[in-house]
Formats: structure tokens, sequence, C-alpha cells
């Protein structure tokens, strides 16, 4: 399927709401291609091919909206769909609506995060998988599990205002485990919106080396700690924040920044920006579900709660402007960026005179998004620090904290910065190492 | 799904395998159709439906696996689809160390399909909003007993149809029918909040709502928050008993069990995502709790979340006994891990779509009950808690050190159930909490869920449940 033919899509999407004499109508049609090989024990066990077009349609009629989305794109089937979507409005009651933007915009493809080396990757996977094996194995790990992720997806926006567009995005990811004796484990990452940038040499490395420090790991004693979270946690615990952000999650009760704006919500050091499009970001758009232009929105500003994610009717709520965050329904981040510091990771270890290095975790679960209050369980590669130098390997132990008083002790952040994307962080984030005080450790008391 | 059309795309795309090299060759034509409706606080927000449909075509070739999936239905494409991923698979074997090979399960050739009283197709964006207000009108303006500034309530009707093929023989139609609740109750008290997500479904038709007692359950639980926030008082903070209610012993036999024996776990194939597994190949027949852990998996309970009488490898899906009598019994296998295991599948494969690939996934996992009456169980305790529901928890990725926090939980004091207590967390090792089982009452509660796995993600529906469990002699802590 064609660029063409996803603007064909939108044309007749349309055209067919417009004859049913709807207010306002988007179509927003995409299309992805993903190229996928995973690996288990040093051996490949599946390549994933998927190829796939989807139409997503918003109608507005006398206050009523509805939203629907639809894979089946062949012949007359896109105006029967509009027109069920339509027919479906009639007994839908009044609900908060704003008339999209009246003025037509085009949007240009941007040519950020976006390598046509990307595109078609198929052959390469196996090569590209056993060089991060290999490095694995020769940084120390027995064994490694991992996947690459590599694909381009097309979006293209047309509005009965006349507004439209298209823009596309390439990404390659890989997440690779390395497992040693005793059950150790290290954990790396490489994510990258072009080819060149991406490394699985080094993530191997890592993720074997890793493995090959954890092999006497110990369960540290609970209290409280600093820890160094690496950008892969960091990132993990930002995504929650920006969640917090999305005036939605404000609107539901389900969000610790409620009433908080203007206010301190992070220590000084602390700032998070989302862009649509960014350099290197292998997320986004120029433009929201909604036509709206995205941007670069300052969510933390050197610990101040600088404003939430809209769209055009959360916006109306809070009488301000979208920020080009559509989803028709909920607000949404494309490529968060947390402000880098000025430490090195070197630095950062020798301040810290008891503390704890987290490489990687999972399975964050909030007690109450509106307070705040989380755990998360590390894995992979953890070390004590005492006196800021690397004493032991640690495993067993859960990390928890509020977000509101964890952020406000960030102390340090690190220079470097990575860009973040696996199966604990959906949304692309460029991140620091993090230094932050107080944190809860607990373990298993029996 | 009563379309001959897919039906002959499905049998063309294994038949292009087949002649482009695979070994073996299975296709699934999918369609995935969805109506929802939201309301936060009361407002109605946009209506949502959605249609999918596409094949996914799974190869073995040259020892290896490849699988290739499209909505672009067109016969040239499936077909070419179909070599790509035989293609894919062969070029792969630069790092196949270990070929893939299946066991001879008998495939499966018939339709299947749960009861349904009411079509689910009849939920229109009126029905679904009509139950949505009978709720919001049990639990606004402080009619529970507690303000609910944050009410977010969400109710979908989905249907799955799929007709799946193998170049083995098999033939499968299936109708998978599902009415879905999920609400996120916010609740504030004197400065202080309480949060519970709520979540209710079965397979079946639009009676759902009324048999799983959907406004009563949510307004249930809106009052509980509201006691909690009033009354709750500081846990006990030394060694107890602990009874947990069915939805504790359900999401505990859901992650400490249920996810430790999916066999490609234990062999390590989810090793970077959702981890591997504490027990090994060689852990069947480990004894890893008392006498009294029992622990099951039924893909075929009635009007169940999870319910799949034939999986997605075409094998007739049965009960499995995972923990009997405190020893590690059977894990959930497909047809390749059986086959490493020297076993035949019981039926474990599921996928959630048609571009996603089957994966090895619980059903409905449960305790099995015991032969206690609620109360007496609860007079067996001289000094305890009850852990009635729960809000935070989570567990490390070798299924090994896990925790869950609760949110209504009651002290028991000489045999009686008494105040509420604030926040107890168990904090436990898999071993110790399934060695601790004392005794089980016969009262069966299950909760749906929705459980995370795979590369790409697959949320697939399940219960988790079983009966009130009592744990002797346990240390908890506190939130």
């Amino acid at each position: 399927m064609s660029k063409t033919d996803l603007e064909k899509l939108n044309e007749a999407a349309v055209s067919a709401a417009k004859r049913l004499g709807v207010d306002d109508a988007v179509a927003l049609s995409a299309r992805g291609a993903d190229s996928m090989i995973r690996f288990a024990n040093s051996s490949v066990t599946v390549v994933n091919r998927v190829e796939e077009a989807e139409l997503t349609v918003y109608l507005a009629k006398d206050k009523r909206r509805a939203i629907a989305s639809t894979s089946n794109l062949e012949g007359t089937a896109v105006k029967k769909f509009v027109g069920d979507l339509f027919s479906s409005m009639k007994g839908l009651p009044e609900s908060e609506y704003v008339p999209l933007p009246d003025t037509p915009s085009k949007y240009a493809p941007s040519r950020l995060g976006f390598d046509r080396k990307l595109e078609e990757l198929d052959d390469e996977l196996p090569s590209l998988a056993k060089a991060a094996i290999d490095s694995a194995a020769a940084a120390g790990g027995k064994r490694s599990a991992g996947v690459i992720n590599a694909g381009k997806g097309t979006v293209a926006i047309l509005t009965s205002a006349g507004t439209r567009g298209s823009d596309s995005r390439t990404a390659i990811t890989l997440n690779i485990r390395s497992f040693a004796d005793n059950e150790a484990s290290g954990h790396g990452l490489s994510c990258s919106s072009s080819l060149s940038g991406f490394d699985p040499k080094e993530a191997g490395r890592r993720a074997g080396e890793g493995a090959k420090r954890m092999k006497d790991a110990s369960e540290p004693e609970a209290g409280k700690y600093s820890v160094l979270l690496s950008p892969t946690v960091a990132s993990n615990l930002v995504e929650t924040v920006a969640a917090a952000a999305s005036a939605f999650s404000v609107d539901a009760g389900t969000s610790y920044l409620a009433g908080k704006l203007g206010k301190k919500v992070g220590s000084p050091q602390f700032s998070l920006t989302d862009h649509g499009v960014t350099e290197g970001g292998l997320g986004g758009r120029v433009f929201d579900d909604e036509g709206v232009r995205t941007r670069a929105n300052k969510i933390v500003e050197g610990g101040d709660l600088r404003g939430y994610l809209h769209n055009l009717t959360t916006a109306n709520k809070w009488k301000t402007k979208s920020t080009g965050s559509a989803g028709f329904v909920t607000p949404h981040p494309w490529n968060l960026e947390i402000g880098r510091g000025d430490s090195s990771y070197e630095e950062m270890v020798r301040e810290m005179k008891r503390g704890i290095i987290l490489t990687s975790n999972w399975y964050t679960r909030f007690k109450n998004y509106r307070t705040g209050e989380f755990s998360t369980v590390p894995r992979d590669g953890a070390y004590l620090v005492e006196g800021g130098r690397v004493v032991k390997s640690l495993k067993g132990m859960r990390a928890g904290d509020d977000l509101q008083r964890m952020f406000s002790a960030v102390t340090m952040l690190s220079r470097e910065r990575e860009w973040i994307q696996w199966w604990e962080v959906d949304t692309p984030t460029l991140c620091p190492w993090m230094l932050v005080d107080g944190v809860t450790i607990t373990r298993a008391y029996g | 799904m009563g379309n001959e059309g897919a039906k002959d795309l499905a049998e063309a795309a294994v038949s292009k395998a087949r002649s482009a090299g695979a070994a073996y060759a299975e296709a699934r034509v999918q369609s995935n159709w969805e109506r929802q409706f939201v309301l936060k606080n009361g407002e109605s927000q946009p209506s949502f439906f959605a249609e999918g449909y596409g094949i996914g075509i799974r190869v073995i070739s040259r020892g290896a696996l490849g699988f290739a999936a499209t909505n672009d239905m067109r016969r040239a494409n499936i077909g070419e689809l179909a070599k790509k991923a035989v293609r894919l698979a062969q070029a792969s074997s630069v790092v196949l160390k270990e070929p893939v090979a299946l066991d001879d399960s008998k495939p499966a050739r018939r339709k299947w399909a749960p009861p349904e009283t009411r079509k689910v197709e009849n939920a229109d964006s009126g029905w679904l909003r009509k139950v949505l207000l009978d709720v919001e009108g049990r639990i606004a303006d402080g009619k529970a007993g507690v303000k609910l500034p944050g009410r977010l309530l969400y109710l979908g009707a989905e249907l799955e149809e799929r007709y799946y093929v193998n170049s083995d023989g098999a033939r499968v139609e299936g109708r998978l029918p599902r009415i879905g609740f999920f609400g996120s109750l916010t609740a504030v008290e004197g400065g202080d909040t309480a949060q519970r997500f709520i979540q209710q479904g079965e397979t079946g038709g639009l009676e759902v709502v009324k048999r799983v007692r959907l406004v009563e359950r949510v307004e249930e639980d809106a009052r509980a928050m509201g006691k909690v926030l009033r009354t709750a008082a500081k846990p006990p903070a030394d060694t107890l008993d602990v009874v947990l209610s069915p939805e504790l012993s359900g999401i505990a036999a859901h992650e400490s069990v249920g996810h430790p024996q999916e066999a490609d776990r234990v062999l390590g194939r989810e090793g970077a995502q959702a981890g591997e597994s504490y027990l090994k190949a060689d852990s069947l027949g480990r004894k890893i709790g008392s006498a009294e852990a029992n622990v099951s998996d039924d893909p075929n309970l009635p009007h169940s979340n999870g319910f799949v009488p034939v999986d997605d490898e075409g094998v007739e899906t049965k009960k499995r006994f995972l923990i009997k009598d405190g020893v590690i019994n059977e894990f959930l296998q497909n047809r390749t891990t059986a086959r490493e295991f020297g076993l035949r599948s019981n039926g474990a494969s599921r996928s959630v779509s048609f571009n996603r690939e089957p994966i090895i996934r619980m059903s409905n996992t449960f305790v099995e009950p015991g032969d206690y009456t609620t109360e007496e169980l609860i007079r067996e305790v001289k000094h305890g808690v009850f852990f009635k529901t729960f809000t935070e928890w989570n567990i490390d990725d070798k299924r090994l050190n896990q925790r869950y926090v609760a949110l209504e939980a009651y002290l028991i004091d000489r045999g009686e159930l008494k105040g509420l207590v604030k926040s107890p967390v168990l904090e436990i090792t898999t071993p110790k909490l399934w060695g601790s089982v004392k005794a089980r009452s016969k009262h069966m509660e299950f909760e749906s869920a929705t459980c995370g796995k795979g590369d790409p993600m697959q949320g697939a529906p399940v219960w988790t449940g079983g009966p009130e469990t009592l744990l002797a002699g346990i240390k908890l802590g506190s939130r």
C-alpha cells in the first residue's frame, strides 16, 4: 500500500463524512511494516514480520462525538464504515465538544527521526542479533535472550476543514539480557531512529558484563538508600510522571500532579520536556490526532510544574490552548527528554556514601496514582556502593516511594544521556543517569 | 467465522508456505470487533468502536520458526507473505542452535463458542452508556457513603472470531464474545485518599452484566473505600496468620504459580521480556508448598474470562493441575515446549489478534477449594489479618519475591473479624507463601484480569480466583 493510498483512504473517509453533514471529521490513516527477531539461550526463537494499515475516523455532529478504527480498507468498506459510525451517534448524548481548527494547515513530513535504511531490514536482523549475542558472550554472559525490532510507520491526516499532511518515523531497538552462573543476569539496550546510531555490540557487551558482575549477588538490608538510577530505570519512572501530566489523568483523579501547576514537583535539577518530533526521537509526528501542530512542551522546568498536556477538549476545560498532544480522548506525550546534568557517572558514584546502583527494573505498580505511591522491582545489575565505591552485587529487593518525594530528592544528573524505548518504556525517552536520595528498599519477609 | 472466503485464504496460505519449503505451516484468519463507552466523572466521552481483520501465518522451515501477518487480504499478497515467512525463517539459521519441532498432538477439527443469551453484537453505545449510568447512579454524589471525585468507568463489548488451519490437519472455527468492565475510583475523606481499580468480565453476551452483579459490586467497593478512609488503623507488626480472600488467592495463584509454570519461561524463551522462572525443566515433582497448596488452570470453566476450548495451535485444551498437594505437578505447554519435555501439549497456546504469534498463556488460574466454610476458616485464626482486596502488587521476573498491598483488610481476633487495618503489605517469597497454606474454604470466587506477556505485548483475558486461603505464621509490613 503506497503513501498515495493513505491519502486516498483519508479522502474517501472525509468525503463520506461531509456528505452525511457532520460538523467535524478527522481521518487518520496509518501504515506500518515491522520486522523482529527474537532469541533465547543464544539461539533464534522466532522471526516476525507484520505489515498493517489502519484507518481511524473521528466525527462530531451536534456536540455528539464518536471515534472508530478499522483495518478493513478494501473497496467500498470505508464508505460503509463511516456510515455505520455516523449512524451509531444518533443515540448518543452531547459530550464535551470543541470545534476543530477551521483554518486548514498543511504539514510536510519532518526528516527528524527517519532513516531510509531501516525501511527493509529483514535480511540483516539475524547478523545483527548474532553480533549482540557474540559480544555478550565475549564479555562474560553464558547465554543471552533478546529481541531486535526494526520498522517504519507512516501516519497521514485529513480533516473536514482541509488540514492535511503525513509524517513517517523509523526506529530500531535491541533489548538483550545475558545470564551467567547462579542466575546472575545483565541488561543492555540500544535504541535509535537510524541504523548508524544502532550499536548491538555495545548493548551485548553491557549485558554480558552485567551478568558476569552479578554472579555473587546477595540481598541488601531493608532501609533508605541513595539510589543511582540508570537511564533505563529513570525512563520507566519518568514515563509515569508524563502520564500524570495528561490533563485527562488530572480530571480522572489519577494524577499526583493535580492542583500543582506552578508548584514544586521536583528538585531544581529536574526538568522534563515532551517533543512532537526531535533529533534522534524514535516516536512522534508533526501533527497530533486533531490536526494541531505538535511542539516542545515543558512539563517540569527546574522542578516547577509548568503545564499539563492538552488536546482541544481538555484545553477548553482548563481555559488554555491545546499543546498538540491529542489523542482524541486522552492527551499523551510523544518523545520525552529529561534535562542533562553536569556530572559523569563516575562522579555520581563517588558522591554516594551508602547507596545502590540500579540498571534495570520492571513491574512498576501504584498503590494510588492520586498520591503517586508506587513500588518497582529491580532486576539484572544492581550494586551496593559504600564510600563512593562499588562493594558488592545485590538481588532480591524492591524499591518504593512516591513520585513527588522521589523527583524532589534528585540530587545529580549525568551529562551523558541515552534514548530508551523497550518492553517497560513505551514512550521514547532521552534520559541521563539520576541520583536520588532516601529511596525505600524492601525485601521479602520470608 | 461463516466466511468461506476467509477459510480459502487460510488454506491457501498454508499451501503456499508448504510449497515454499515449510516443513509445517498454520494460518489463522481472525476478526476482532469491539465497542467501548467511557464515563469520566459522569461525563460521556466519545463513543468508540474498532474492527480488525487479518491473517497470521506461522511456519517452521529448516528448524526455525517464522511468523508473518497482514490485514491486506488480497490473495496474491497473502501468498507473498507466506513465502516471506518461510524465507525469513530460513535466513535466521545463522543464529539457530536449538531447532524447533512440534509434538504429535491430535489436531482438533471442530467449531466452538461459549453460551450467549443476548448476542454481544447488540451492545450499542446506548446500552453500554446505560449500564455505566446505572453504576454512576449508585456511587456519584456520595451515594455510596464516600466522596468519589475521581470516577473513570469503562465498559466494552468484544467479539473475536477465528478460523485456524494447520498442515497437520487441524481445522478450528471459534467465536468468543466477551463483556468487560474497568473502573478507577478515587475516594477522598478528611484529606486522605484511597484508590480502587475494579475489573469485571466474562465470556458471553449482554447477560454478563447481571450475572457478575456489576452495579452492586462497584457500589460495595465504593462503600468499603469510605470505611477504610474513616476507620482503618495501623496493622499489627508481629507474626500472625493471614487469610487471603478469593481475590488475593487468585492474584497469588496467577503471579507466583501460573507464570513460573509456563514452560516457555522455564526454558528461557521469555528471558528478555517477562523473564524466566525460578523453576527449571527438572523441577516437576519438586515440593514447593504444604499439602494444602493446590493450584490449577482450567480453560474450560463456563462463562470464564479465559475460556479457550481449543487453543491457537489446534489442540483441545484441558485442565492443568499446576501444584498438587504442594508438589509441582504440571507446566503450561504448547506443542514445541511439550516436545522438549517429551510430553503432549495441554493446549496453552493463545494469541489475542491475527498479528500476534501464539504463545503460552494462562486461562483461568485458581487455588482449588478446600472443605471449610468461610466462617470456620476465620474461626481457626487467633491473631491475624484478612486481606479482602488489594491495590499495588508486583513480583520479580523469576516469580520468587512478590508483594501485595491490601486496600480493604480486617484484623482477626480470636476467630472474629474486627476493625479495618490500613494498607498491610504481604511481601513474601513463593516457597514461603505456598509453604504456609494451612487451610482453604469451599467458597469460590473469580475476578477478571488482563495478563500481559509477549513481545509485541499481548494482553490476554483471564480469570484469577480461589477460595479463602489461610496462611500460618506470616510477618507483614505496612505502607
